[in-house]
């Protein structure tokens, strides 16, 4: 019974989204429950409301069908990105292109805040964002703190850095806390190197090891 | 009663023919059949033209074997994020790699291709080097492998994305495309 009211609520909710919107929450069907289906669908509806775009949701929605995950966590995630892409959205401005939105969301998970993004924006108002702000997310999942990866970023974009070497920098970052170097002192001490032109060599900015005790 | 048992049973008249006609009707199984003829001895009447000829066939496709593999384990590979960016800034075509030897599929799945289990098979080479190019235009995108059909895998060589919605650990690969920034602006 329960189903069958979550189907016609589906359908209902499906009838009266735009037709690009629909065509989005097509994708889902065969993928996702009934009940899920109606309550993406509605999580994607009104997340337009809020300029949100529906490609990250539903695709938010596919990963957790093909990993299995519960309708429950399903929603759950998607309402959860809903909000984080609403946030880059408000940031970021109404001009802001879709692939910027995810970037943005990925950075705001990550931990940057929303007054990071609007500062790139209202610094760089017509180029695009897209890779300063995954390069940002990139250096907070990989351990360094929020507040030293977007000030770097910044430094960087500052001195007309490109995209290619943000991410050059992203993965000379990487390679040295791989190597044992602290998250934070790494990507100033990197960004410092980029920024006055010396050249930046992998495993410069490892720790010395402890001398030993007589 | 053991001398009873002892004493010899006359069978009915035909029965020996008839069981040896359904002996004979029971084939022997294929694989049995095709053990047998391989291991019968044969004469095999060659001559040295013949096989000449059949030498040069064996080291034909044996030269072709090795280039090919040589070939595929010489093969650029780029890390997700360093792929080569074509002309015109309208995304990149990116090579995906798993070193996965014992693996007997791998299938790329991600936000490209609405995290389908089987859209995107890999391409098995040298050594367990499973290999796949994907156009992406320009974006943030999660994915991860799909090993045998059903085990996630995050790519050991890019960026985790942050956060783990469904238990699984989620690979990231940014495309860039935008115009090329200046310097400046206020800090």
């Amino acid at each position: 019974m329960n189903g069958r009211i979550a189907a016609v609520a589906a359908a209902a909710v499906l009838l009266a989204l735009p037709p690009a919107l629909a065509a989005q929450v097509d994708r889902l069907a065969g993928r996702v429950d009934e009940r899920t289906l109606a309550a993406v669908t509605a999580l994607v509806d009104s997340a337009r409301a809020s300029g949100v775009p529906a490609t990250p949701l539903v695709n938010k929605a596919l990963e957790g069908a093909s990993k299995g995950a519960s309708g429950e966590r399903i929603a759950a995630a998607v309402r959860a990105l809903a909000g984080d892409l609403a946030g880059a959205r408000v940031a970021l401005g109404p001009g802001a292109s879709e692939p910027e939105l995810v970037a943005g969301a990925a950075a705001l998970r990550a931990g940057a805040g929303p007054a990071y993004l609007a500062r790139l924006r209202s610094t760089y108002p017509r180029e695009s964002l897209v890779v300063p702000l995954a390069v940002t997310a990139d250096l907070v999942a990989r351990g360094v703190p929020a507040d030293t990866a977007t000030r770097t970023v910044l430094a960087l974009m500052h001195e007309g850095v490109q995209d290619a070497d943000l991410v050059a920098f992203r993965q000379s970052v990487e390679r040295d806390i791989a190597l044992g170097a602290p998250a934070g002192g790494t990507a100033a001490a990197l960004a410092g190197a980029v920024i006055t032109g010396e050249p930046v060599m992998p495993g410069n900015n490892i720790p010395p090891p402890r001398p030993r005790k007589p | 009663m053991s001398a009873e048992l002892r004493l010899p049973v006359e069978a009915s008249a035909g029965f020996e023919a008839r069981v040896m006609a359904a002996v004979r009707r029971a084939p022997a199984p294929l694989p049995e059949r095709v053990w047998a003829w391989l291991g019968e001895p044969r004469a095999l009447a060659v001559s040295p033209l013949g096989g000449l000829a059949a030498a040069a066939v064996l080291a034909l496709l044996f030269a072709g074997g090795t280039w090919a593999a040589l070939r595929t384990a010489r093969a650029p590979v780029a890390a997700p994020a360093a792929a080569a960016q074509p002309a015109g800034g309208a995304g990149s075509v990116v090579t995906f790699v798993l070193v996965a030897p014992r693996a007997r599929t791998v299938a790329l799945a991600g936000d490209f291709d609405g995290w389908d289990r089987t859209r995107l098979p890999m391409r098995r080479g040298a050594s367990g080097l499973w290999t796949l190019d994907v156009p992406l235009a320009p974006g943030r995108y999660q994915y991860a492998f799909v090993v045998d059909g059903r085990q996630f895998v995050a790519d050991p060589s890019a960026p985790r994305a942050v956060g783990d919605d469904f238990g699984e650990p989620n690979s990231v690969v940014t495309v860039s495309g935008g115009a090329p920034r200046g310097a400046g602006g206020a800090l």
